[in-house]
């Protein structure tokens, strides 16, 4: 019973000495930024005059709202990854905004001023196609929705459906959209490709086919694409073959009236498809009278329809977008147009006569870095003296939102590229002159040049220096204290960065999937430089490498981006300086070839840049740097380079050795048979780790060594028969050199997704157990045993002994999103796993509590370890969580990197937000905490001071009364 | 230890019991521990609810919130009165949670039959086919605030004081400070009585070393009266100032 108490107690200790965060602590050293996500819909809320939102349905399958002001969000509501969150249509009726999901699936109701919904409901089934809000007599009341077969018709109050109707001849007929002018009718469209038009009109109270005509349209095969309804019910197509413009009243015709655009004075560039874009402001009227018709890629013009003529009202070229706005009963039209090779103006016309109106000119700068306009969304208003002015929110090619204000004041950008960071890399900060004067006082060769005396001299003038950067920083301070707080201007740029003293603050360089590079400042997150890379294929696969770090002074830091195409494996290579993020004047090699594989070797050129070694599907190997110095350093070592190739879908796992000549050979191959299981991911051990301890001190002394093979791969496989009593999960330790098989596990009953981390002498996995229905850690120990083989280095081709492996389960109560270990300088600080959670939370687990010696019967010897009971389920303390409430939704990576303190891990947790912070596994040993209690240490002291003084007089009275005496 | 032996006993009655009124409350089995196929074109269910922060107003929350079955398998939203649905979910078994940033709900299992029949039960990962019954539709309260944070240790005198080194040090102090004032040990009688008591107190005769201890003690006491003669040098300089 005591010894059960004792392991309670201990349990208890050891629980609370493991980190959190403290309260006062937030915002101190981690920050957030929220993302939504490419923009596919956009709506400004118009409802009210002085509203400041706008809505936003993005590709990333999110729906949000941004204060108009700031760019910051009000509210996000992010739904599920793939198809079935996909959004389809936004639509936005004073405080509601409607959203059909899914494929037409779901529709959504949302409180815009809330962010709560309002309700929903499911659709029959059915792809769809479009939707429409429907009003009569000014009152919009419903919305309906078209797909492939059935139209529907619901109530927007609550989302019940009136009525639903099955679309004639919809196995011919292909109905793409839907419209209401207002009248009571709804008319749905649709086309048999290359012959009829047919048109359906129902009533809608109840649902009835009031009329049914089919037309003659023998060139059309899209009508979202190529028509749109104008004014009175006039649906207007355009073709490119014919180069005319065809017309139809939906009410009265039954026939196209064909207007060649050559009687307009209008042509079309070649190869150019014509686009009608028409607007209708309010649902429950018919669209306005006046369209845009644009006939190339940087020609617009605006047309009116007068009594069944068409005018034109204005000619637009060169112009690059254009957009209708509406605010109160004044539409007017913007147009982007190109000033010079760096600014765009836009610029509003009167959408009723295409005047210009005046002082309305707003100037957008493009930055070289970014893409080009791709979308222009207005929101205009109306001033106190009824004029028209207005904001735009301009989307680029490389997803980032500009809104800005006249005359072309930018209020604030959104880089929503960096909702989809794929890679990252931190890389220290340069020294400033200062630090590298220092840093050089202490190199080697300095020291054995110089002498004594201008060893001592040069000591002194470092000293000064120290002075003088001191006096220019006091200087600086009171300087800014005179100022008023809010001119004081702290912002970090490209100039002034300079690494801190304990190397906590670096730059963290992040590919997106769109192509674009970032450099953000790992301290306070402001983006100081971009990149876009133009003609990256949208099925990229990108692989960041550090080349050259900051260390060697007069070369610049270097990066190098693999990019590589999925589909056919042809690969590019950008090389460019991660701290200003240019592009470097070093010409990278052309590779014909596509690449297998790309390996980073610790040799150095004579500029200290790591080689790259590039493998081709020939198995040929080139080098980057490929320099004379470089390739004599590659002949030597060639016999000691090994590497790995993995083929998944032919589930061959080979091991290939470099040759002199740069030709490799095959040594060994691992085949898993693709028809019962298939790799799912390869998992090697960071380079960049360190071990600090060779073993474990058990509770008798003696010493438990690790088995530390940097060559070990952790294989995971799964079985393709996906039933859940015969799947199973696999794991296999194979040595990277010889291709052994160290060790090898099967979960019986489980399934993926499995998450692996390899690190030191362990790997931890993750699995989905199907017999209990939740989710299982296990964590695989290797140790060589009692006895070191050889001490001072590690061989693979020297160990004969195969080691010791423990293994033991445990059970998770959540479901993970991405696992990462934490790493430190030195590797004396204990290990945390980093567990993103769907939640959005980032839980820090003990690797304590991850360990196979955990004993089910506690001993004297394993109290003494310190080995926790073993306990079948591992508990989320919410204190654990290393960023409180900042949750990261959809976590898709998390990077750690070591700073200059051993006690301190960075670490960056990225998704749908990113979020940066700093961890303490062990807590923070080797610094005074933040809460040091100065005031109670300097209190006690000068308080023994006081006294010593006190009684010292006290004494010499005492002594002069016993002289007296 | 007997009582201790009886644990087990009782856990086994106690498990008897809960699995004799689930029997008898519910008949129909659902589906079991193994049951959780997925038929691809089987229909689909929808998981009703309500979730409701006590004290807080849901417009404030539900922004935030999202309804999570099985990981983030199916999600859905909570309704501006703080209800919510998750529609498309096959049968199976799943267990939902409320996620919210700044709350904690616990999570509950939800079991769909193959004919749509719901049952929702405590979440227990360990023993995955016990059945603790929660309420269908869905109630699910939150049990309070996240606590993310850890308490600063602040100091305070108390925390001093009765710190155990302190207490060692202050204790004896008083002792060797006071002892000598309550007690007259000058006075025979009373020296006399005292050695009774411990008399009294230790019968043994084979400790006879007892009465050495005392007188050690009491010399000891002796020497502290001294030092407390010493301490009354320093009192009349207290007095002065």
């Amino acid at each position: 019973m005591a010894k059960l108490i004792l392991m309670c107690l201990k349990f208890m200790v050891l629980c609370s000495t493991v980190e959190a965060v403290f309260e006062d602590q937030v915002g101190k050293f981690d920050w957030r930024q929220q993302y939504v996500g490419k923009v596919r819909f956009s709506h400004f809320d118009t409802h009210l005059q002085s509203s400041k939102k706008v809505l936003l349905a993005t590709e990333n399958n999110v729906f949000a709202s941004l204060n108009t002001r700031t760019g910051e969000l009000l509210w996000r509501h992010v739904d599920k990854i793939g198809p079935e969150g996909n959004i389809d249509a936004l639509l936005q009726h004073g405080q509601d905004a409607l959203l059909v999901v899914g494929d037409g699936r779901l529709l959504r109701s949302w409180e815009i001023n809330v962010g709560g919904l309002n309700w929903e409901i499911v659709l029959d089934s059915g792809s769809f196609q479009s939707a429409c809000l429907i009003g009569q007599q000014d009152i919009v009341k419903h919305v309906a929705v078209l797909k492939k077969t059935v139209i529907s018709l619901h109530y927007l109050s609550n989302g019940h459906q009136k009525w639903i109707e099955n679309l004639p001849e919809s196995d011919t007929v292909d109905y793409q959209a839907v419209y209401s002018g207002g009248n009571g009718d709804v008319y749905a469209l649709g086309v048999v490709p290359h012959s009829h038009i047919a048109i359906v009109v129902y009533s809608l109270e109840d649902g009835e086919i009031i009329k049914q005509i089919s037309v003659e349209a023998p060139w059309l095969s899209n009508i979202q694409a190529s028509c749109a309804v104008i004014g009175q019910g006039m649906l207007t197509c355009v073709d490119s073959a014919t180069v005319s413009l065809y017309m139809l009243d939906l009410d009265a015709q039954s026939e196209m009236t064909q207007i060649p655009l050559q009687s307009l004075g209008l042509d079309v560039t070649p190869g150019f498809q014509p686009v009608l874009v028409s607007t209708q402001p309010n649902p429950a009227q018919p669209p306005l009278s006046e369209f845009f018709l644009q006939l190339g890629p940087e020609h617009h013009l605006l047309l009116q329809l007068n009594d069944g003529q068409i005018v034109t009202l204005r000619d637009f070229k060169p112009a690059m977008l254009v957009s209708f706005a509406t605010t109160g009963e004044k539409t007017v039209a913007a147009v982007m147009s190109p000033k010079n090779m760096t600014a765009c103006t836009i610029n509003l016309f009167s959408a009723e006569s295409g005047r210009r109106l005046l002082d309305t000119t707003l100037i957008f700068n493009m930055d070289p870095n970014v893409g080009k306009p791709e979308k222009l969304y207005v929101q205009a208003f109306l001033k106190k003296d009824d004029s028209v002015g207005y904001r735009v929110m301009v989307q680029t090619e490389d997803h980032t939102l500009t809104f800005i204000q006249q005359p072309g004041r930018v209020m604030w950008t959104r880089e929503e590229a960096l909702s989809d960071v794929v890679t990252m890399e931190m890389v220290d900060l340069p020294l400033t002159g200062t630090q590298a004067e220092l840093e050089g006082e202490f190199g080697k060769k300095a020291a054995i040049q110089d002498g004594l005396f201008s060893m001592v001299l040069k000591r002194l003038s470092s000293q000064l220096i120290l002075l003088q950067a001191w006096i220019g920083h006091l200087w600086k301070l009171f300087y800014d204290a005179r100022k008023p707080r809010s001119q004081v201007k702290n912002d970090v740029t490209i100039e002034n960065l300079s690494r801190d003293e304990f190397n906590l603050q670096k730059m963290m360089v992040m590919v997106t999937a769109s192509g674009k590079l970032f450099g953000i400042d790992s301290k306070t997150g402001s983006i100081l430089w971009r990149h876009y890379l133009e003609n990256i294929p949208s099925n990229a696969a990108f692989k960041l490498m550090v080349q050259r770090n900051t260390a060697h002074f007069p070369h610049p830091p270097q990066c190098t981006l693999l990019i590589k195409d999925k589909d056919t494996g042809l690969a590019t290579l950008h090389v460019f300086n991660p701290i200003f993020g240019k592009k470097s004047h070093i010409t990278p090699p052309a590779m014909p070839q596509p690449i297998l594989q790309s390996l980073m070797l610790p040799v150095m050129d004579q500029d200290y840049a790591k080689v790259l070694l590039l493998v081709d599907d020939q198995y040929k190997v080139s080098a980057f740097p490929s320099t004379k110095n470089v390739l004599q350093q590659l002949q030597e070592m060639a016999s000691s380079i090994f590497f790995y190739l993995v083929d998944s879908s032919q589930g061959r796992l080979s091991g290939y050795r470099l040759r002199t000549d740069l030709s490799t050979e095959l040594i060994w191959e691992v085949v898993v048979p693709t028809e019962v299981q298939r790799i799912v991911s390869v998992k090697g051990k960071r380079p960049n780790e360190h071990v600090h301890s060779q073993g474990r001190v058990m509770g008798d002394r003696s010493v438990l060594y690790k088995y530390l093979n940097p060559n070990l791969l952790a294989v995971v496989t799964e079985s393709t028969d996906l039933h859940q009593e015969r799947s199973f999960v696999g794991i296999l330790l194979i040595d990277g050199v010889t291709g052994r098989i160290i060790h090898e596990a099967v979960q019986r009953k489980a399934k993926g997704p499995v998450h692996v981390v390899h690190s030191e002498n362990w790997v931890v996995y993750e699995y989905w157990s199907t017999k209990s229905r939740r989710n299982e850690f296990s964590v695989i120990e290797l140790y060589e045993g009692m006895e070191l083989y050889n001490s001072t280095v590690f061989s693979s081709l020297d160990r004969p002994h195969a080691p010791q492996v423990l293994q033991q389960s445990y059970i998770f109560p959540s479901s993970i999103s991405t696992m990462e270990a934490t790493l430190t300088e030195k590797g004396i600080t204990s290990r945390h796993l980093l567990i993103g959670l769907p939640s959005g939370g980032i839980l820090s687990l003990p690797k304590m509590f991850l360990d196979p010696r955990r004993p089910e019967i506690v001993t004297e010897q394993s109290r003494e370890e310190n080995l926790i009971p073993y306990a079948p389920e591992l508990l989320i303390r919410s204190e654990w969580f290393i960023n409180y409430n900042q949750t990261v939704t959809r976590v898709r990576g998390i990077y750690t990197a070591p700073s200059g303190l051993e006690s301190t891990c960075l670490v960056v947790a990225y998704g749908l937000d990113i979020y940066q912070t700093r961890v303490y596994p062990s807590k923070q040993f080797d610094v005074l905490k933040d809460d040091y209690d100065y005031m109670l240490i300097s209190s006690v002291l000068f308080a023994l001071f006081f006294a010593t003084m006190i009684s010292k007089r006290l004494a010499e009275v005492k002594l002069l009364n016993r002289a007296w005496r | 230890m007997l009582h201790i032996e009886r644990i087990p006993l009782l856990w086994v009655f106690f498990q008897a019991a809960v699995v004799v009124t689930w029997c008898f409350t519910d008949l129909e089995t659902g589906p079991g521990a193994g049951v959780s196929v997925t038929q691809p074109n089987g229909d689909r269910f929808k998981i009703e609810g309500r979730a409701v922060v006590p004290g807080v107003k849901t417009q404030d929350w539900v922004s935030t919130a999202r309804i999570f079955v099985e990981g983030e398998e199916y999600v859905g939203f909570v309704r501006t009165d703080g209800s919510f649905a998750v529609n498309d979910v096959p049968s199976g078994s799943y267990v939902v949670e409320v996620i919210t940033p700044n709350y904690r709900f616990e999570p509950v299992r939800v079991d769909i039959t193959s004919k749509g029949k719901m049952r929702a039960r405590l979440v227990n990962f360990i023993k995955t086919s016990e059945v603790i019954r929660q309420p269908y539709p869905l109630q699910i309260r939150a049990n309070g605030p996240q606590t993310y944070f850890m308490k600063r240790e602040t100091w305070g005198w108390t925390d001093f004081l009765m710190n155990p080194m302190v207490m060692m040090m202050v204790l004896p102090l008083l002792i060797i400070v006071l002892l000598p004032k309550v007690v007259n040990t000058n006075d025979p009688e009373m020296r006399k009585e005292m050695e009774q008591s411990m008399n009294m107190l230790n019968p043994n005769p084979e400790l006879p070393d007892v009465s050495e201890l005392m007188t050690k003690l009491f010399s000891g006491s002796k020497g502290s009266s001294k030092a407390g003669s010493s301490s009354k040098g320093t009192r009349p300089a207290v007095k002065r100032r």
